[in-house]
């Protein structure tokens, strides 16, 4: 019998990979890497990696005189069975790298520094211009009902179906309570517009993880309805050099994949204990929506009147709302 | 020293090595407290095995398809599907890659596979180029993330189709051979001859010890691409980049050469590429759009570990100025 020690190296490799996986599953912790509705191919591929362990252990051992495979020609291909060198040696560290680092190094919650790296400012501000460049542009394309009242809209029967708002009403959400649909963030059509005309109707808007990337973005593509309104929030705390001492943003990763393509959403606020609160402390706030601007480009700021420090939520990230 | 004493060994290894790779989470988190690195190298950790642990399943599919493709698809096979004439042939590739739902990192093994069973190299590389840019998870979240607008994600579609063929074509008038590093060349004749000898079980068996293969000589390209990838997001800044241009042509540059760092999933750039759109012309938003699909960082080092490094570079450049060339021409209508 012959032992074939890279054999038996790329079978552990293998075998860890599934190991590593399965682990961030159980633990939760892959929540901080990638988006939970995509965990399914995650699992699909600890499960591949195990396939490929229990086919490459049988490649161990050899009996003495058997050939490898069917390896009898001369290409170059590499079966493992050449001998060990240099380059191998710096091959293999490569892939035990990842290994390394993901049992080592714990998982970090994506922070301001990072923020600061996506041009948190240019990508804020950038939103609210782009709708107004839209609006002057094509002033038919976006149907913009009348605005009936500034902020307090009592909410009219007529324009919902009556049955659905009797029999479902939605339980306020209290923000300490975890969100169960948050993790796979669908809701049925039939919810999905529930929650639209109530963000429409109601005079306070209260963002949740479930709702926040559908409702940040109408917020900004009909800015003119909700200004003046109430809007709760959270986030972490962002500064720029150019803000004001007042001024903050209270931001969240949005996360469509992976963490690598997550991009920033959040509201500049303004309030006057700004400066005394450190960046990347989670703030939960209330305030009203206003029209300002920030280096010459309209955007909605809030005006907080309400806040209080939070700890990191334990889904620090928010995910695109899906209707099935 | 019989067939029992192999199975047992192989058995009693197996079980070892499980037994290891589980003691390595108690001793991760042991060691964990031992030392501290820097914040900013812990984020840049995270990020790259994000990216990591959304592409390696999709790798493994795509290994997995390789090796299927080594033991049951035959040179005649493919001589048979493959129109003689070049530009049906470029067509033809074009249009299997688009029906094709592969994302760029799992296709890179495939196409390599093909290309080592006797597909030409411009057909490879036309299925290369339209397999990660049009699917119906890009179209549908190119159309969210451009606010439900359909005009974004079909100019992305029909554009990166017309792109793909151009450059096809080009390869197919100035590229000779197949380009394939000779270690990435083992498909030989004998091996199909032999592999019509054996039986369907051991034909699985060559499949995934073909995959296993596969894997090792892709996986370390693949993570020093996404290692180069997070270590961008993490040192370098998006207004640096963005600083550089405000021209048309500038502008398209910037988002190509932000689309080729970022290494974003194609599944996924959507998102990123529409936060951008108020900052810059819709041409400079469908190059990172139409570009990051064709190639970026992490795909360079992938396809490194398949073709002639002079062929990626060439492949590299091409890709950059017909996209930009094309881009540039058509502005009028976007």
């Amino acid at each position: 019998m012959i032992f074939h020690f890279q054999q038996a190296l790329r079978a552990y490799i293998l075998i860890a990979f599934t190991v590593f996986l399965w682990h961030l599953h159980y633990s939760g912790e892959i929540t901080k890497y990638i988006n939970p509705k995509y965990e399914m191919i995650s699992h699909i591929g600890a499960v591949i990696f195990l396939l490929l362990f229990i086919v490459q252990v049988g490649r161990i051992w050899t009996k003495k005189h058997e050939h490898n495979e069917h390896c009898h020609h001369d290409h170059n291909h590499d079966h493992g069975n050449t001998p060990f060198n240099l380059k191998k040696l710096v091959s293999y560290a490569i892939v035990i790298f990842p290994l390394a680092t993901g049992y080592l190094l714990p998982a970090k919650t994506l922070d301001a520094s990072i923020a600061a790296k996506k041009g948190t400012m240019l990508v804020l501000s950038g939103k609210a211009q782009e709708v107004s460049n839209q609006q002057a542009n094509l002033p038919d394309v976006i149907e913009t009902p009348p605005v009936e009242s500034d902020n307090t809209t009592q909410i009219d029967p007529e324009l919902n179906n009556v049955d659905e708002y009797n029999n479902e009403n939605i339980p306020p959400i209290d923000d300490n309570v975890q969100d169960p649909n948050a993790y796979s963030n669908t809701v049925s059509e039939e919810k999905y517009n529930e929650m639209i005309s109530e963000l429409e109707n109601s005079s306070v808007i209260e963002m949740t993880a479930q709702n926040y990337s559908a409702f940040y973005e109408i917020i900004n593509r009909d800015l003119s309805q909700y200004i003046g309104k109430t809007i709760k929030f959270k986030g972490f705390v962002y500064k720029e050099d150019g803000f004001t001492s007042n001024q903050l943003v209270l931001g969240q990763f949005l996360v469509t994949h992976c963490v690598a393509d997550a991009s920033i959403v959040g509201f500049l606020s303004e309030f006057d204990e700004a400066s005394s609160i450190d960046v990347d402390t989670w703030v939960q706030a209330e305030g009203i929506i206003e029209l300002g601007s920030y280096n010459g480009v309209e955007m909605p700021i809030v005006k907080v009147n309400n806040w209080k420090v939070i700890g990191e939520p334990d889904q620090p990230y928010l995910y695109s709302l899906y209707t099935n | 020293m019989g067939r029992r004493t192999h199975s047992f060994l192989i058995d009693f290894t197996g079980v070892i090595l499980v037994g290891l790779a589980i003691s390595m989470i108690t001793l991760g988190n042991t060691i964990e407290n031992w030392f501290s690195v820097s914040s900013a190298f812990q984020n840049l950790n995270t990020i790259f095995l994000s990216i990591l642990i959304e592409a390696v399943p999709f790798v493994l599919i795509g290994v997995l398809i390789a090796g299927f493709i080594q033991i049951f698809i035959t040179e005649e096979h493919i001589q048979k599907w493959i129109p003689k004439n070049k530009f049906l042939a470029v067509t033809m590739s074009c249009v299997v890659g688009a029906a094709f739902p592969a994302c760029e990192c799992g296709i890179v093994p495939i196409v390599r596979r093909l290309i080592a069973k006797g597909v030409p190299i411009y057909a490879g590389i036309g299925f290369l180029l339209t397999g990660p840019l049009i699917n119906p998870i890009v179209i549908f979240s190119t159309y969210m993330a451009f606010g439900n607008d359909f005009k974004i994600a079909a100019m992305r579609m029909i554009l990166g189709f017309a792109i793909a063929m151009i450059i096809a074509l080009i390869i197919s008038l100035f590229v000779k051979g197949n380009q394939l590093k000779p270690s990435a060349l083992h498909a030989n004749a004998n091996t199909n001859k032999e592999h019509h000898k054996q039986k369907f079980s051991q034909k699985i068996w060559g499949m995934l010890t073909h995959s296993v293969d596969e894997f090792f000589d892709m996986v370390k390209y693949l993570i020093i691409g996404a290692f180069l990838a997070a270590a961008v997001q993490v040192y370098v800044s998006s207004e640096t980049l963005l600083g550089i241009g405000t021209g048309v042509v500038s502008s398209t540059l910037v988002m190509m050469g932000l689309a080729y760092v970022l290494s974003l999933c194609s599944e996924a750039d959507a998102f990123i590429g529409a936060s951008f759109r108020n900052l810059f012309p819709t041409t400079a938003i469908m190059g990172f759009l139409i570009y990051g699909p064709m190639i970026d960082l992490k795909n360079t080092f992938m396809m490194l570990s398949v073709f002639k490094a002079r062929f990626v570079f060439f492949f590299v450049a091409l890709v950059t100025i017909v996209v930009l060339s094309v881009l540039i021409l058509v502005q009028g209508i976007l």
